[in-house]
């Protein structure tokens, strides 16, 4: 028996590990190797800012993309560098900020055939201290339930009411304000705040349990 | 002891009522009036149960009601004011009302007032009313733009109960650590203020 070790297209000598697009090269991809050769260092930069404001979550106007037209490269030909730079950067955004080691990234950037020019802009984007912006635009855009946006309280003690001369029965009136725009109001006899303070109380730490136990156990 | 009941002519006829109604069937007359006096806008017997009533104790629909009445008034005066047994006693015999009778109102109300009380205190007259609160402890693991990512997340729904309605309206919300942990300590500021009251 006898082991065959594979090499790959000529470059790594290790290929077992999964590049960070996945098993298979994206066709956004795929298709933009070729004109990115050609691309000069300037208009590329123009691009990857703008991909990058549009990651950020700020609006992109095809207008720009348009400006950047010249006699070698057309609209079309740079959409396809656009699509294909994105689909690039948002694969390598998608795992988290330690998991992705910038020498492997360089590595597997070689495997796609992109310029060597070009690589320390991207890994800019991906290790730089743009990160942080766009690391946090993603927590923002993800899908929520509403969440409590303002709340409004008042504690009220009923003296006398039309049934009773002596009452001196403490109540939470409340007003909650969530982002989706609803405003709720409503009452919370004292038994029922006690209730929602200690259920409030408990996932709170139950919430930090897991927190705790969390760092231990799933590690990437 | 303020003075509960004033002697008008309708309150001297439906003594005269009391005193004649059958010692038997009295106290449980007595002890459901007590039972659904702290009810909002719910008549103490249905039309049915009226028209039994009339048959038993043997008295036309006009005096049976003054009847009812008149006991209603009685009881509830006796929980406005936080009447105690013994000047209630006093009170309804000044009334002319017999013996037998005024003991077992006065039982009735030794035993079930303190409960009647206690539920007219808690009535309230905003229709909104928290009813409800139930939880969700998630972990989130991954989005569209990102992955294997480790954030805890809670969301509660706060089921809050309209008075006139049939079904609860659901308030559901979410909340990261952070935000949860800015909300205790808005429920924290409020339980001061509760303890302040004591």
């Amino acid at each position: 028996m006898s082991i065959i070790q594979v090499t790959g297209s000529g470059k790594s000598a290790v290929s077992d590990r999964t590049p960070f697009y996945g098993a298979r090269v994206p066709t956004e991809v795929k298709s933009m190797i070729k004109p990115l050769t050609k691309l000069e260092k300037g208009v590329f930069r123009k691009i990857l800012l703008l991909i990058v404001t549009a990651i950020e979550g700020k609006n992109v106007e095809y207008k720009q993309i348009k400006d950047l037209e010249t006699k070698d490269f057309q609209e079309e030909t740079l959409c396809v560098i656009y699509s294909g730079l994105l689909k690039l950067l948002q694969c390598a955004l998608k795992l988290p900020n330690g998991s992705l080691k910038q020498e492997l990234f360089k590595e597997d950037l070689l495997e796609l055939q992109i310029p060597e020019d070009f690589h320390t802009d991207i890994s800019s984007v991906i290790f730089g201290n743009r990160r942080a912006g766009i690391d946090s635009e993603c927590l923002k855009s993800r899908p929520r339930l509403p969440q409590v946006d303002q709340l409004k309280w008042r504690v009220d003690v009923g003296i006398s009411t039309s049934v009773l001369n002596r009452v001196l029965e403490p109540s939470v009136l409340m007003e909650m304000t969530l982002t989706d725009g609803n405003i709720h109001t409503f009452e919370v006899p004292v038994s029922k705040f006690h209730e929602l303070r200690y259920n409030v109380a408990y996932v709170l730490k139950e919430m930090e349990d897991l927190e705790k136990r969390n760092i231990l156990k799933i590690k990437d | 002891m303020a003075l509960m009941f004033t002697s008008t002519p309708s309150i001297r006829k439906a003594v005269g009522l009391i005193n004649e109604v059958d010692q038997g069937k009295f106290p449980l007359v007595v002890s459901r009036i007590l039972q659904k006096l702290h009810l909002k806008d719910e008549r103490t017997f249905s039309e049915d149960e009226e028209e039994k009533l009339q048959g038993t104790l043997g008295m036309s629909g006009p005096d049976l009601e003054l009847l009812l009445q008149t006991l209603e008034f009685f009881l509830q005066q006796s929980a406005y004011h936080t009447a105690k047994p013994a000047a209630l006693s006093q009170q309804l015999s000044q009334l002319g009302m017999d013996q037998d009778k005024v003991d077992t109102i006065v039982e009735s109300w030794t035993t079930k007032g303190r409960e009647v009380i206690q539920n007219l205190r808690q009535r309230a007259l905003m229709p909104n009313q928290l009813t409800d609160i139930n939880w969700r402890l998630n972990l989130q693991m991954a989005q569209s733009m990102e992955t294997k990512q480790k954030l805890p997340n809670a969301m509660f729904e706060l089921g809050v109960h309209r008075e006139g309605q049939e079904d609860k309206e659901k308030i559901r919300m979410e909340f990261t650590h952070d935000e949860l942990y800015q909300f205790y300590n808005q429920l924290e500021t409020i339980q001061k203020q509760i303890d302040g009251l004591s």
